[in-house]
């Protein structure tokens, strides 16, 4: 028995000496979005002194601070912050088709997810949210939740894990849950149709970010070629590609606005990312949409 | 074969092949290259996709070029393009491969194997039978005979047998034995040696008759030159240097080499435009000439372009017994003008009195009649003749009358006169020389006579002593072994006052006859065998003799010619050498002119084929290889050539490292220094405090412990910084490299060896100081020299004085009036002044004051012994005693100068 939790201890602590690289760049990304956002700053429920006001028609009598009214002639109304904490489920896409890049000058797509997930999550942690991984477990907040994403994440890069499909497995969520994905989502349309559809049938609210690689979109090969895929798709030979990019666009553009126009019609929110751009403007637009899913 | 000039196909049919190549022009094109391969998230995406463009997929013009010109290279190499093909052979029938081996086949041996190695290539790819016919007699003496017909590998081994044979080629007998060969559809390949003879011309018919011949020659600029042995003229060497044809200015260098390869004489002669021959003069010192074993020419590899040289060109010393005065008046009449005349181009003479002559090594010592010599002189020429040396006498009128012993035969009183006023009969000529004398051989001139003559007295031995005769036998020319040496008598004078022998040519060759005898080539003997010894190869390269060389009887030697019996090289025994060289054999060398009838000709120079198909398939294959890469670049798979680039670097730093290691290979250097070297660094390396060992322990004791204050205190307060003190052994070690000894006298000692006198005497004369301490307080004053001297033994001591005022001794360092030791008082002697040896510097310092005891110190330099009377002043003066003796010792009367000082201020100062 010992054994074994030495065994656990150990391969946390090798997981966990990945992390702080993958930790460090998140939450540098993180520190640069978070000074361009300023919180939540408006009435709502929650712990933290937020204004007086002066009593309206309509206020309960509970909300009236009678401290505050015996200094003054008035009656005065405390409001707090707006403090509701939501639960947020982050998953991202580990299976082989993420472990592609073009270049060498680009990251591969899962590890640019990652980062952009881990730096989501550092920023959701910021702000007070309960957040966790899309594989069963319940969301937690502070330090703690993300430094245990962060190792789920790491050690769980091999295959054949739950997270390691190229949709987000389904499972119950607790009602206007929210989720953030990110991945290609290059399945075809129909599938990734039917699996958020489900999600979407839970009310959960859900922000989607689709990661490509910059050959994804352009196709820049030339001559006769092979194609592979890495997911065991099969191969195909294209004679010229030269010849067929075009129709390639149209395909590639086609399945991106399917997914939009997916997103649009079940109330998500979509964001495309190309790896050859910058994390940190991915995510700010993805916390801000997500921001603004949350305020809902 | 196809033949374009001086390209040709082997197998021209694949030549066809190049038709297929717009096949494979348009196979390239339509067959489109192996895809790239490349994974693809979004494979999805492409399945189904329409492909336009069915086309076959492009591949770039140059691409496609360079396919093509690897597969006709491929093509054109296997139809195996040669360059300059071996021409000639033209029938299909086996090959007739007459190889010309004799000696002038050597110098350009290598082009020939290089010709007939394209050949026998030839015959195998033509798969013809192969007829090899060497003209050289074998080795073993045989014939040549051809061989049986063999297929070209056998071909092969037997022409890779060939050598060039140091003798001359019988294309005679070569001819006679192809008479009996019968050959179906044959043709002849000639590979001549390029020299003319009537026998070459019908070799050259007998092989027109068998099939078409192809002759193959030297061009005529490289066929060899011929090296003649070198006659003298005056002190040098003269030696003819022979060429085929007579066109064109030629610079050939003679090199002369003596037994130990080493080039004493390398001599440039030049053969003018339109001569045959040049003459090159060899200047060297009689000494060095007589080094020299071998003559050979540069560039030249054959053995005629050698010569090797025995005593025969050898200067020997032949000293003249004369008075120094000479009756210059009447030269013609001087016995010493005719033998200096005729012996003076072939030896170095010497002439003088007999016992200056005989003061340096000499070959043969000439008494002619005029000379007179002592008694004792007598004795010692007698005693050099048994000793090995050789002594020719020659009659006229002294020896006719005096009675003298020293003469091979007893001889008659007075002389014989043949013709003459008085007499009938006619001054009488020579008769032959038998075979057993050493003058056989030479030819006996008409017109010799000899008309007086002393006669040798009848007896059983004459005729064994007799050398030469004349006409009616009574003797000319006897010689006597006596011991060692040759005692020989000429009966007639060496003037033409008795016979006109003296002027004739014969007189010059007997005389050369005898001084080669003095040699030790006994010409006396002809029964004797000279066996090889060393023998030159066909490249004229000196090799041990081969086993069917055999020996020549020396009657016989001037008249061998060398053949495989008898290589030329070097014959004899250890003490008789001679040489027999090939030139003198190969009469007047002319061009190879008689071409057989229909034969083609063509040189070797241009003649050696280069096979392509080699380079060709490799350029196929680097073209090849390059197409891979360029293939695998198109696609992507080539890993990028950072790493190749940090291998090589690896390797290259790796080599770099390893190279200082190379370098410093231990150098070990042993140091193996004598133990006489040891003891002269030792004391050479440093100043050095010596003293005499007396063999008294414990006076030497004292004496080390002196000089090592005596040091300490030098270190302190002078300069001198002298190093451990030596004691030093007066009979073994070497005194001169002490600037001072000091020599304690203890009670009854015994006086030095003569040897170690001498050595002291030697020690002092050349500069060094002998410091003597009687030791003795009691003998205060009291010595006189002569006690001194005989305790000494043989050590020569000067006259000796009391130190006087202003003696250098007094002021070398110090200001010292007294020169106290461990005792005061004791007067000091120095040489006395009026000695003038070693500039003034007196050799020995005497003195009874036991310095050593007063400077010997312990090892912590306390004073090991009180000094007397005492006090710390007496042993300051003491120390100040032996500075000033060190310092005396060292610095000789430098102070002394100083004594003129205030003369020369004062003189300046006017």
């Amino acid at each position: 028995m010992a054994a074994k939790a030495l065994h656990v201890r150990h391969r946390a602590e090798q997981a966990a000496a990945r992390l702080p690289p993958l930790m460090v760049h998140a939450e540098r990304i993180a520190a640069t979005v978070a000074q361009g956002v300023h919180g939540r700053r408006r009435v709502g429920q929650g712990e933290t002194f937020w204004q007086f006001r002066r009593y309206e028609p309509g206020d309960t009598l509970q909300s009236i601070d009678w401290r505050q009214s015996a200094k003054t002639e008035h009656l005065f109304v405390r409001e707090t912050e707006w403090e509701a904490a939501q639960s947020v489920w982050l998953w991202r896409d580990a299976s082989g088709s993420m472990r592609y890049s073009s270049d060498r000058k680009h990251p591969e797509k899962a590890e640019r997810s990652d980062i952009l997930l881990l730096a989501m999550a550092s920023l959701l942690v910021r702000g007070g949210e309960r957040i966790t991984l899309l594989d069963g477990s319940r969301p937690a907040s502070g330090r703690a939740a993300l430094e245990n994403l962060a190792l789920k994440l790491t050690a769980d890069a091999g295959a054949n894990s739950p997270l390691a499909d190229s949709l987000p497995p389904f499972m119950a969520l607790p009602r206007h849950g929210q989720l953030v994905l990110f991945g290609d989502f290059l399945s075809p349309l129909e599938d990734i149709e039917a699996r958020f559809r489900r999600f979407a049938a839970q009310g959960v609210k859900a922000y989607v970010m689709q990661v490509l690689d910059p050959a994804e979109e352009t196709l820049p090969f030339r001559g006769r070629t092979r194609f592979e895929g890495l997911e065991d798709e099969g191969r195909v030979l294209v004679k010229r590609v030269e010849t067929v990019r075009e129709d390639y666009h149209g395909r590639i553009n086609d399945h991106i606005e399917g997914l939009r126009g997916l997103c649009r019609r079940i109330g998500w929110s979509y964001g495309l990312h190309r790896t050859d751009h910058s994390p940190e403007s991915a995510l700010l637009t993805a916390y801000m949409a997500l921001s603004a899913l949350l305020a809902r | 074969m196809l033949s374009l000039g001086a390209f040709a196909f082997a197998s021209p049919w694949i030549l066809w092949g190049l038709l297929s190549l717009p096949v494979i022009w348009w196979l390239l094109r339509i067959t489109p290259p192996a895809p790239k391969l490349v994974r693809f998230p979004a494979i999805r995406l492409l399945f189904r996709l329409p492909q336009k463009e069915d086309t076959p997929v492009h591949t770039p013009l140059w691409l496609l070029l360079l396919r093509l010109l690897t597969a006709a290279l491929v093509i054109v190499a296997l139809a195996h393009p040669l360059h300059n093909p071996t021409a000639g052979a033209t029938r299909s029938g086996p090959i007739l491969l007459v190889i010309d081996n004799g000696w002038a086949a050597a110098q350009n041996w290598q082009s020939r194997i290089g010709y007939l190695s394209d050949l026998l290539d030839r015959a195998e790819r033509e798969r013809r039978g192969v007829v090899v016919l060497a003209t050289a007699p074998t080795v073993s003496g045989e014939a040549p005979a051809p061989t049986k017909l063999l297929r070209a590998a056998q071909a092969r081994q037997i022409v890779r047998a060939i050598r060039p044979a140091p003798w001359k080629s019988e294309p005679k007998a070569a001819a006679a034995a192809i008479g009996t060969l019968t050959l179906k559809d044959a043709s002849v390949v000639w590979l001549n040696e390029g020299l003319e003879s009537a026998d070459a011309k019908a070799l050259g018919a007998a092989l027109a008759k068998i099939g078409p011949v192809t002759l193959v020659t030297d061009q005529a600029g490289a066929l060899p030159l011929v090296l003649r042995p070198p006659k003298p003229q005056g002190g040098n060497l003269v030696a003819r240097i022979e060429r085929v044809g007579s066109s064109g200015a030629r610079l050939v260098r003679i090199r002369a080499l003596d037994d130990k390869g080493a080039v004493l004489a390398n001599v440039p002669a030049q053969i003018p435009d339109g001569k045959r021959f040049a003459d090159a003069v060899i200047e060297l010192p009689a000494e060095l000439r007589n080094r020299v074993v071998r003559l050979d020419l540069a560039g030249q590899r054959t053995a005629a372009g050698v010569v090797l040289v025995d005593e025969r060109w050898r200067r020997r010393p032949v000293g003249i017994v004369a008075q120094r005065t000479i009756a210059s008046g009447q030269p013609l009449l001087s016995e010493l003008y005719y033998l200096e005349r005729a012996l003076g181009p072939y030896t170095e003479l010497r002439r003088g009195p007999t016992r200056e002559l005989l003061d340096r090594p000499i070959a043969v010592m000439i008494l002619p009649d005029g000379a007179t010599i002592s008694a004792d002189d007598r004795l010692r020429l007698e005693k050099w003749v048994r000793a090995g040396g050789l002594l020719l006498r020659f009659a006229g009128a002294n020896l006719a009358e005096g009675d003298d012993a020293l003469v091979p035969v007893k001889l008659r009183r007075g002389d014989r006169s043949v013709g003459g006023a008085m007499t009938w009969a006619k001054p009488l000529g020579l008769a032959d020389f038998a075979a057993g004398s050493p003058f056989s051989g030479l030819t006996v001139p008409t017109d010799v006579r000899v008309s007086r003559q002393v006669l040798a007295e009848p007896s059983a031995d004459l005729a064994a002593k007799t050398w030469a005769r004349l006409a009616d036998g009574t003797p000319l020319v006897t010689a006597e072994r006596r011991g060692k040496g040759w005692l020989a008598l000429i009966h007639t004078s060496a003037n033409p006052e008795w016979s006109n022998l003296a002027l004739s040519g014969l007189f010059v060759e007997m005389l050369r006859r005898m001084v080669a005898l003095s040699q030790g080539i006994a010409g006396a003997d002809a029964r004797i065998n000279l066996p090889p010894r060393r023998t030159l190869d066909g490249f004229g390269r000196p090799v041990r003799p081969p086993a069917t060389a055999i020996a020549i009887a020396a009657a016989a030697f001037a008249k061998t010619v060398p053949g495989p019996r008898h290589p030329p090289g070097l014959y004899g025994t250890e003490t008789i050498r001679r040489s027999l060289n090939l030139s003198p054999s190969i009469a007047r060398l002319r061009a190879f002119a008689s071409v057989p009838q229909g034969a083609t000709q063509s040189f070797y120079k241009d003649a050696r084929q280069t096979d392509f198909k080699p380079w060709l398939l490799a350029a196929a294959l680097l073209l090849l290889i390059l197409d891979t890469i360029i293939g695998l670049l198109m696609r992507g798979l080539l890993p990028l050539p950072g790493r190749a680039a940090a291998a090589v670097g690896v390797v290259a730093l790796a080599a770099a490292a390893a190279l200082p290691l190379l370098v410093a290979a231990p150098n070990a250097i042993a140091q193996d220094g004598s133990l006489d070297d040891q003891f002269a660094i030792k004391a050479t390396s440093k100043t050095r405090l010596a003293y005499i060992r007396t063999g008294n322990a414990e006076t030497d004791q004292v004496s080390l412990a002196a000089m090592r204050g005596l040091g300490a205190i030098l270190r302190r307060r002078t300069s001198v910084e002298p190093g451990d003190p030596m004691a030093i052994d007066a009979e073994n070690d070497e005194l001169a490299l002490f600037p001072m000894l000091y020599w304690p006298i203890v009670p009854g000692q015994t006086p030095p060896s003569e040897q170690a006198a001498a050595r002291l005497n030697r020690f002092m004369r050349s500069g060094g100081i002998l410091l003597i301490d009687l030791r003795d307080p009691a003998g205060q004053g009291s010595f006189d020299t002569i006690a001194l001297r005989r305790a000494l033994g043989g050590v020569r001591i000067p006259a000796l004085a009391p130190v006087p005022r202003g003696h250098v001794l007094t002021k070398s360092f110090y200001l010292l009036q007294q020169f106290p030791g461990r005792w005061a008082g004791g007067t000091v002697w120095v040489q006395s002044g009026n000695q003038k040896v070693n500039d003034g510097v007196s050799q020995v310092v005497v003195g009874s004051n036991d310095w050593a005891g007063a400077w010997a110190v312990d090892a912590s330099l306390r004073p090991m012994f009180p000094v007397v009377p005492g006090g710390s002043l007496q042993r300051e003066h003491a120390f100040r005693t032996g500075i000033n003796i060190v310092m005396f010792a060292l610095t000789g009367n430098y102070k002394a100068d100083q004594v003129h000082l205030p003369t020369i201020m004062r003189r300046l100062g006017q």
